[in-house]
């Protein structure tokens, strides 16, 4: 690092260009979603529009949600704080930069092509070949940026935020090119119950190795500044992330109970399922004793309230998710609407609120400005998370009541009328979470934007 | 034949694992944590404040009224089902 560099003031453009990178597709995935919700209520609302019809708008919105709006949030975050611990600079903002209009690149393009119905079929693994390739390049860009400011780095010790933002960029970047079989470009998939197999690691690797280990990265990063206290233990929080690592990685075959895949695997997965509590306990109990007592200085802080509430919400969706592997639970709650309430639960109420939490932490320190409106925060705050509960509690009937018929042996078109209103509920929910969105975008792009010296 | 790719995966997985592991273990990155503790707090500066602008304030006002209409519709959506449906 030069002279000129360590006396200059910094910029962040690279964090700076996945925060608005993260605002906007998340209006745009969060319209996807509410557009989804309203053709299940009515399904011939978009008849003879083949790009939006509900196939084609379901993937572009779990991708967008994936990769358009939490993964760039959260390294928004990563990208300021990672050379803040290790009280150096970033390695490089043009790379970083790079990154970002790759990101971009592929997201456009990602949508462009699901619409046109140019789909892999595989779910969370539907896009195509060259932008699967675009991701997997910028996952590689992202690593090599954050393992090249380790390298230059003035502080000795690797605090867990960094040790966890480096495993997800490395493991994700090497999973997605493996989930998504880049090695035959064609189809994108193996044959048979191996590609079940294959996907299913990878679809909950896309959780378990880049949402969770980011968005600890956040909450360590975030609640221990927030509350003016150190963290409650540095020890523990290594405990869980090397326990993380060995144990999140075998999990995914739990969403093939009812398949004829081999046994052991299911047992692996079912134990493993259930020894999650491991580093989610350890993970959870650190972040709440380093509040404990502070919850006034939690609550101060519109970024650490996003932060704290999303961690309520991984332990909701962490006991609900090692409940959902064992097979006695599943037989009444899988291939229903009980797992799009748990996938709900984790993407939007653990994973997207604490990358909301860490944009609004980090927007005034990287900008140097006020956020442009705190009250329009807690608004957004407010809608996500009255959506979001109303999703958990909705969805949860619904599958409820679509399991035991289906166990029962009652037919699905006479469930339909039964769920029809709940339907209904979850569509007015996504216009809630949706309004959210677009607040959040304004307010976002208004600090942002907004010259030195202006305020609302 | 799909074996060789998920053998590879594992085998490189484990041998980046433990690299990082040992490195970790001799490079001294699980002793002194207690001061690893702290390294967040350091750095710390405040946000610079600015007064609010009146035309902000009106903005402010257009987007808390988009806020109420999302949930008005959203109750509408609700009673109308509710009633009609």
């Amino acid at each position: 690092m030069s002279n000129a560099m360590a006396t200059s003031p910094e910029k962040h453009l690279t964090a700076r260009g996945f925060c608005i990178t993260s605002a906007c597709w998340m209006a745009v995935a969060t319209f996807m979603g509410l557009l989804g919700a309203i053709e299940l209520v009515a399904p011939d609302l978009t008849e003879n529009l083949g790009w939006i019809v509900f196939g084609r708008v379901r993937p572009i919105h779990v991708n967008l949600v994936l990769f358009g709006f939490v993964t760039p949030g959260l390294l928004s975050a990563a990208y300021y704080f990672v050379p803040k611990l290790l009280r150096t600079r970033l390695y490089s903002e043009k790379l970083g930069l790079v990154t970002v209009i790759t990101w971009n690149l592929a997201l456009v393009a990602g949508v462009a092509t699901l619409a046109a119905g140019l789909s892999q079929g595989r779910e969370y693994a539907e896009l195509i070949w060259p932008i699967d390739m675009a991701i997997v390049i910028a996952f590689g860009l992202i690593f090599f940026n954050l393992i090249m400011t380790v390298k230059q780095r003035n502080e000795p010790l690797l605090y867990v935020s960094v040790w966890y933002v480096l495993a997800a960029a490395l493991l994700t970047g090497v999973t997605f090119a493996l989930g998504n079989v880049v090695w035959q470009p064609d189809s994108g998939a193996l044959v048979g119950i191996p590609d079940a197999i294959l996907l299913w690691f990878y679809g909950h690797n896309i959780f378990g190795l880049l949402l969770t280990p980011l968005s600890a990265a956040v909450a360590y990063y975030v609640i221990p500044r927030a509350c003016r206290a150190p963290l409650y233990s540095h020890t523990l929080s290594l405990l869980g992330f090397w326990s993380l690592i060995v144990i999140y990685t075998h999990v995914g075959t739990h969403h093939l109970l009812q398949v004829p895949v081999p046994t052991w695997l299911k047992v692996v997965a079912i134990v493993d399922s259930i020894a999650m509590v491991i580093p989610v306990m350890a993970f959870l109990i650190n972040i709440w004793y380093t509040a404990r007592g502070k919850l006034g200085e939690v609550h101060a802080d519109v970024g650490a309230k996003f932060v704290f509430t999303g961690t309520i919400m991984y332990f909701f969706v962490s006991i609900q998710g090692s409940m959902m592997a064992l097979p006695q639970v599943q037989r009444v709650t899988h291939f229903n609407n009980w797992v799009v309430a748990h996938a709900h639960i984790g993407v939007l109420g653990f994973a997207g609120m604490i990358a909301l939490g860490g944009l609004y932490y980090v927007l005034p320190r990287m900008t140097g400005k006020p956020l442009y409106s705190r009250f329009l925060a807690d608004l957004q705050y407010w809608l996500v998370l009255i959506g979001i509960s109303g999703f958990a509690i909705v969805l949860t009937i619904v599958g409820l009541i679509q399991g035991n018929a289906w166990l029962n042996g009652e037919t699905v078109y006479r469930v339909l009328p039964e769920i029809h209103i709940y339907y209904i509920t979850r569509a007015s929910l996504g216009v809630m979470i949706f309004c959210g969105a677009l607040i959040g975008l304004f307010n976002i792009a208004k600090t942002l934007l907004a010259p030195s010296g202006e305020n609302a | 034949m799909y074996y060789p790719y998920f053998i590879t995966y594992m085998g490189i997985g484990l041998a980046i694992s433990l690299a990082v592991f040992y490195w970790a273990l001799n490079n001294g990155q699980f002793k002194d944590q207690q001061r690893a503790r702290f390294l967040p707090l350091a750095d710390e500066t405040a946000p610079i404040r600015i007064r609010a602008s009146r035309l902000g304030r009106y903005e402010i006002y257009a987007l808390f009224v988009l806020a109420v209409a999302g949930l008005a519709l959203s109750a509408g959506v609700l009673i109308f089902a509710l009633t009609r449906g």
